[in-house]
């Protein structure tokens, strides 16, 4: 990481109590951001909680209120916004809601909220944190709308890992294998995507790398630019979908985790990160295929055929959620209707854990390698009453960003 | 905020000494709390005072301090030593919680030392200790009898 | 002299009043105390660990959100302390230890159910019962056998 500190203003409950501050200042201190607690006199406290018209009752939440509209109305600087409160506290899941919608809509801060537990750790608030810094520090390149010369992107995912060469805007070649070891894994992505396009490593301008795998492929092959998949991915879909500019919605469920990214211009807003269990990711879908003896890229197909109403499924953890799978198939419910069912909990998971936390603006993009399955993507337009966009190379998407942003050195170095 | 940070100061007590007198000022409560500082620490502040020591020590001290203007000046112990860079302000880039606290009942603080001065009234006092009021309100055929009143 | 649990337990006019009458004050500056002052943790600010929350289980189940059970490890001690107490009837902008209101009415109510004498009053709104306020706790703590 370079450049300044980043000054990142925390507005939370519960975090000293729980052991899980110590976490919250690892992880910045991880990305070079520094965390605050934006001053205010008592008098503002009353008058900004009381403007603000929320009447919570714990004093805490009060204060996190009154901070937050420091910052919209300027009263207090800071470069982004992490707001953090305890996980089944229903009076500061309201707050953290309303606030971050408030900075959101009020102010170009970058906002993350996070509901811990006391088993919360630096690792798992990293990312979020290293997206926060990401957007304050790199604007300039983030607002990047074309690419240029010849660059590579990597993107290392817990599942699978891809390569994407791109010349003049273009793609011209790609590359994917299942993650195994992460750099052989990496090394065979990018050799193929290489083949494909016909250019050899050193004729590369420059390289990105980005997902799980990121720094150890990324100090590995030399890479100009190493971040985080939720500014990457955000910048990939808007670029394949063409709406670069204005607002729109990234959702991609990934292998391990899901991402729900708000976008204006190009730049993740508010976004969330995780799922309570892989029930809710892309793996459950994994696991339907090999249970109903399909292949994965025969899952989407299979489901469009199906009807998952009156299947019975509620993948909110997997265990269970496998469990509905059994009995539906033994109940002798059809392949088409469960793998429709299938798809329709993950994204009904999706949709009641994540998407209540950012807000949902047309058009709605689906990226990675589950939005090649149709059944989902269904699913998802259905709950959300929206006509879900998937554009081509959507599984490509880390790669694409990558390789897109990367290009922001070849005119530096050149 | 990198560094473990040894238990400073172990075995001492920290009291917040606060004064809000037209008697007294901050600086009046440091003299005099120097006066008979002995082992204690003593740190002033824009409210008053921490003090760090053994208990009976502190005690000592703010017993002598408390002299000045007994019913205006305030004491309340205190978890962590002055200036511990956990709990500082410069470090939290804002004012800890608990400061918003004793910022709120300063704000009233005034009633309560009136309380203190008549104590030595007994006249003064009311003669009904604090109940809780009734907040019931008007019943509903009360309520119904002035409408119609009104109307 | 008696332990007297205040509420709000960051009170700084109860912890006064209860001292200068004699008794000794149970706030949650006590428990912090205690942690700030115990060697080998490393968890600032506060010096709470993920343990405080599990200790917390001892008063509020495991359903019930991290902060209040790290709050109740703070509070609860202070309870099974106390002799008895003063409550102040809904203090607003209490913060910190006092910042959460779901451990605030948990703790209310773990007081009232110990059947140790109990001061219930509120914030004075005027000097006339500032006067009342200050009467009431003086004469509860001498019926506790305190020293005026």
């Amino acid at each position: 990481m370079t450049g300044e500190t980043v000054r990142i203003a925390q507005l939370s409950c519960g975090p000293e109590y729980s052991g899980v501050q110590k976490e919250i200042y690892a992880a910045a201190e991880a990305v070079g951001a520094e965390v605050f607690f934006p001053d205010l006199s008592l008098a503002d406290i009353k008058r900004n909680f009381r403007d603000f018209g929320l009447d919570v009752r714990s004093g805490d939440l009060k204060l996190a209120i009154a901070r937050a509209v420091a910052l919209v109305e300027g009263a207090a600087d800071a470069d982004a916004v992490f707001i953090a409160s305890c996980f089944r506290c229903a009076e500061a899941a309201i707050v953290r809601n309303e606030l971050r919608r408030y900075i959101h809509e009020y102010s170009k801060l970058p906002v993350v909220s996070y509901s811990f537990t006391e088993r919360t750790t630096s690792g798992t608030l990293l990312t979020r944190m290293e997206a926060l810094t990401t957007i304050a520090r790199r604007r300039a390149l983030l607002a990047r709308e074309r690419q240029t010369g010849l660059t590579m992107g990597v993107d290392s995912g817990s599942s699978t890992t891809k390569a994407v060469v791109m010349q003049d805007n273009e793609i011209i070649g790609t590359g994917w294998r299942p993650t195994t070891e992460v750099i052989a894994s990496a090394d065979d992505a990018i050799a193929l995507a290489l083949e494909e396009s016909g250019v050899k490593r050193d004729d590369l301008d420059a390289v990105g790398t980005t997902g799980y795998g990121r720094f150890l492929v990324g100090e590995q092959i030399k890479a100009d630019l190493v971040q985080e998949e939720l500014t990457v991915n955000s910048k990939g879909a808007v670029f394949l979908a063409d709406c670069q500019h204005g607002p729109s919605t990234v959702i991609d469920i990934g292998g391990m985790d899901n991402k729900a990214i708000s976008v204006l211009d190009g730049i993740p807003g508010t976004f969330t990160m995780g799922g309570i269990c892989a029930g809710a990711s892309g793996r459950f879908l994994e696991m339907t295929a090999k249970r109903l003896g399909v292949d994965i890229t025969e899952l989407g197909p299979l489901a469009m055929k199906g009807m998952g109403d009156d299947v019975p499924m509620n993948s909110y953890c997997i265990v269970f959620g496998t469990q509905s799978l059994v009995n539906a198939l033994a109940e002798g419910h059809s392949k088409e209707n469960v793998a429709a069912a299938a798809c329709h909990s993950v994204a009904e998971q999706v949709f009641e854990q994540q998407l209540q936390e950012i807000d949902i603006k047309e058009p709605v993009v689906m990226v990675g390698g589950t939005s090649l399955i149709q059944g989902l993507v269904r699913a998802m337009g259905n709950l959300l009453q929206t006509e879900v966009v998937v554009p081509h190379h959507s599984q490509y998407i880390g790669s694409v960003g990558a390789a897109l942003l990367s290009s922001g050195f070849v005119e530096k170095s050149g | 905020m990198k560094e473990v940070i040894p238990p400073l100061y172990a075995g001492t007590v920290t009291k917040y000494v606060f004064i809000e007198s037209y008697k007294a000022t901050p600086d009046d409560i440091a003299a005099r709390a120097y006066e008979v500082s002995g082992g204690v620490m003593i740190k002033e502040t824009c409210f008053g005072l921490q003090i760090t020591g053994k208990e009976e020590e502190v005690e000592r001290v703010i017993s002598h301090v408390r002299e000045l203007d007994p019913a205006h000046i305030y004491v309340k112990d205190r978890g962590f030593p002055p200036g511990d860079p956990r709990r500082c302000r410069a470090n939290l880039g804002g004012a800890r919680p608990g400061y918003f606290g004793h910022e709120h009942e300063m704000g009233f603080i005034r009633r309560i030392a009136i309380g203190l001065e008549k104590l030595d009234s007994p006249s003064d006092i009311p003669a009904s200790e604090s109940e809780q009021k009734n907040t019931e309100g008007l019943s509903v055929k009360r309520l119904m009898e002035l409408i119609i009143q009104e109307a | 002299m008696a332990e007297v649990f205040i509420y709000p337990a960051t009170s700084l006019i109860l912890s006064d009043l209860v001292a200068r009458f004699g008794h000794k004050p149970l706030g949650t500056a006590l428990s912090i105390r205690e942690r700030i002052q115990t060697a080998g943790l490393d968890s600032p600010p506060l010096q709470m660990t993920p343990d405080d929350a599990k200790k917390g289980l001892r008063w509020a189940a495991v359903e019930v959100p991290s902060g209040v059970r790290g709050r109740m490890s703070l509070f609860g001690p202070l309870i099974d302390q106390a002799e008895a107490a003063i409550i102040v009837r809904n203090p607003e902008f209490a913060f910190g230890c006092m910042g959460c209101a779901r451990t605030d009415e948990l703790v209310e109510f773990l007081v009232k159910q110990k059947k140790i004498p109990i001061l219930e009053l509120d914030y004075p709104a005027d000097e006339e019962e500032g006067i009342n306020f200050v009467h009431s706790v003086k004469n509860f703590l001498t019926r506790l056998g305190g020293v005026s």
